[in-house]
């Protein structure tokens, strides 16, 4: 993939585009941990995954959460991502925050009442909204790479740590 | 624009957005840094700023 070529240097795209542009970037690490601070990781990362698959992102879902595996997801499990809607190895909890990530990167305006009382179902009305955060949140990112050509970007968990020490609770 | 979940109150932000501080408090308060953030950023002048900004929520149908 060809970036904008941020200022030079080595390490990551992501670590030249983080060191021209500290700023924003530190605010992006910081919305990707609070994210992933706010949700069930194993949810959170089958939606990632989804995303990426979607966005055709491809270096995005060759990452992987070492806080999903952690939390019980196999690669098995990853493995049969595309077919979530008939594989027996998704909850019915699973399916429903997976249709609504569907639609919410496909076209947010295409969401409907069912889909989100689907999740509401599982993961009540607070749920529900912090969901949604995280999602909104995940597609941001990817955008965000995948507009400015970046592929090597820090692990899941490596970004997840580098924007919860930069929040400002954390510099206190 | 009714809101499609149950939420904990009836009150309203300045733009007329549901206001749910409790909810998320910790994505919230990171999405303002960032906005923040791109805002300040001196490389995007403030009519290109806002012009992105409403073509995109009209591309999003998000009328506030």
């Amino acid at each position: 993939m060809t970036g904008l070529g941020a200022a030079g240097g080595d390490g990551t795209d992501w670590d030249r585009f983080a060191s021209s542009y500290p700023e924003p970037f530190g605010a992006l690490s910081g919305l990707v941990a609070a994210a992933w601070a706010e949700g069930d990781p194993v949810l959170l990362e089958l939606a990632r995954l989804r995303t990426a698959t979607l966005l055709r992102y491809d270096a995005e879902r060759g990452r992987r959460s070492a806080r999903a595996r952690a939390a019980g997801l196999t690669e098995a499990k990853v493995a049969e991502l595309p077919a979530w809607p008939t594989s027996p190895l998704f909850t019915p909890r699973e399916r429903a925050c997976l249709a609504l990530a569907e639609q919410f990167v496909i076209d947010a305006a295409g969401v409907t009442d069912s889909l989100v009382v689907g999740v509401t179902d599982h993961l009540g009305a607070e749920g529900c909204y912090a969901f949604v955060q995280a999602l909104s949140v995940l597609e941001t990112f990817q955008r965000a790479c995948l507009t400015l050509g970046i592929d090597s970007a820090p692990e899941v968990d490596e970004l997840v740590a580098a924007g919860a020490a930069t929040t400002p609770e954390a510099r206190r | 624009m009714t809101p499609r979940i149950p939420l904990p109150t009836d009150a309203v932000t300045e733009l007329g957005l549901p206001d749910t501080p409790d909810w998320a408090p910790a994505v919230t308060a990171a999405r303002s840094r960032l906005r923040r953030a791109a805002y300040r950023m001196k490389s995007v002048d403030p009519v290109t700023t806002e012009l992105v900004r409403i073509r995109n929520a009209r591309f999003q149908h998000c009328h506030f």
